[in-house]
Parts: structure tokens; sequence; C-alpha cells
């Protein structure tokens, strides 16, 4: 890996943490739908970064949806009922979580091998995926139908009473 | 100078967006912000993948990484989309 990608990979890295902080503590569900989209961003450049062209562009569609279905202007809000104690207990976990894989990685023993495929792989990718891998992606596109059915439904808007018994 | 990326960065970087996807799960009062925090957690998971791909697969399918990062984001999509519906269904009109 040349001096450019590396560089391209840290600073895709340091624009998905940065939005992902963003994501953690601004206000708005529109500013937390751009938030995600610069996430999504940062990540498909680390993925294209690291040889994995389509992966990326994958990536970079699917997290702009989600940016556009925080973002949507009929977003509602639901209120937690977990109490502050609870929450600062999971921001602790979340910070012991970062110590223990950090240190996974780094007293981790690695094999290194050279990478023949190219910068895009969308062929290699594809066959893996509707070839080798069938079954997989059979079971994460009956998930996806699953959640967008169950989406539909939820989302299906009810009448307000009035409206329902004729009175305007 | 020469700047280079090894596994071991790679997987650094996949830990902390792990550890923030679980921070802003935790961390977020209302539901449906806390709900974003999944697709950052999945794409920490999709970056060590696609990292192992390229640093460290040996044989079997040197790819299989990159299938995988691919099948996370598209299952990041359908959990956020399911959560935002759900969400809208659990308050008043």
């Amino acid at each position: 890996m040349d001096s450019l990608h590396a560089i391209g990979f840290y600073v895709s890295a340091a624009l998905a943490g940065v939005g992902g902080i963003l994501l953690a503590f601004l206000h708005g569900h529109w500013h937390r739908g751009l938030a995600l989209g610069a996430f999504g961003l940062g990540v498909a450049g680390i993925y294209m970064s690291l040889s994995a062209g389509f992966a990326a562009i994958v990536v970079l569609v699917c997290y702009i949806g989600c940016a556009l279905l925080v973002a949507r202007p009929d977003y509602r809000t639901v209120e937690q009922a977990a109490r502050g104690l609870w929450r600062q207990i999971g921001a602790v976990g979340a910070a012991l979580l970062v110590v223990a894989l950090a240190y996974a990685a780094f007293r981790g023993r690695f094999t290194h091998a050279t990478f023949y495929g190219g910068p895009f792989n969308s062929v290699s990718v594809a066959r893996l995926l509707f070839a080798h891998d069938a079954l997989a992606t059979e079971a994460v596109a009956g998930v996806v139908l699953i959640a967008l059915v169950g989406a539909a439904v939820a989302w299906r808007r009810e009448r307000p009473r009035d409206e329902r018994e004729g009175r305007r | 100078m020469t700047v280079t990326v090894t596994l071991v960065s790679v997987l650094f970087v996949a830990a902390g967006l792990t550890a923030l996807g679980a921070f802003v799960a935790a961390w977020k009062r209302e539901l449906t912000a806390a709900l974003t925090g999944l697709p950052v957690m999945f794409a920490g998971a999709g970056v060590a993948f696609v990292g192992v791909a390229r640093f460290g697969a040996t044989s079997g399918a040197p790819l299989l990484g990159q299938e995988v990062a691919v099948l996370l984001a598209i299952t990041a999509l359908a959990a956020i989309g399911l959560g935002i519906g759900l969400a809208g269904r659990e308050t008043s009109r």
C-alpha cells in the first residue's frame, strides 16, 4: 500500500470518527442525518483505500439511505425508559469495549498475506454473493424483506378518531 | 517519510468505530436516536472484515471479508428502516 492510499485511509477514518462523535452529541434529527451521511462517506473512503471499491459503493448507498431515513421530516421520537445511571454505565462499557478490542488488536499475532485482488473486485464479490455464499445472501434478503414489510405496516398512518367517526 | 497502514491500525479503527456505536446506542436518551448507533457498530465490524480480507487472508476465498461488509451494510439499512417504522408506530399521531 502506497502513502497516498494510507493517507486516504487515515483521513477517511478521521471523517468517520468525527461523524460518529457528531452523531452522538448533536441534537435534532436533521443534524444527525447529516452526521450519519458524513460517517458513511468516511467508511466508504476506508473501504476504498483498502481495495474494496464495490463494498464502498454499497456502503455509501446504504448509509445515505440510513441518513435520509433519520432526517425525514415526519420523524417521530420515542423517549427511552432507562435512567441516567444506566446510560452512564453503558458509556463506561463502551469505553471498556474499545480498550479491550484495541488491546486484542495490539497483542494479537496476525499473518501477513499479499493481496492479489484489484481495487474494485465487483466480479469476485458478486461471484461470492450469488454463487459461493448464495444462502447467506438469500438470508439477508429475507431479513431485508421482513424489515421493509414490517416498516411499511408499522408506518401506516392511522386516521384520527374524529375522522374515523365522520366528524371533521 | 512513508505512511503505511497495517492490519493492526485497521483493527484499531474498527475497535474505535464499534465502541463509538455502542456509546451512541447507550448514551442517547431518545430511542430512535440510539438506534443510529447500530449502523456505526456494523461499520466497525465491516472495517475489521475488510481489513482482514486485505491484509490477512491467506487461503480460501480472499474476498470473503468484503462480502460480509456488503451484507452488514444492507442489514444496517434494513434495521434502521424497521426501527424507525416501529418507533413511529409507538408514538401518538
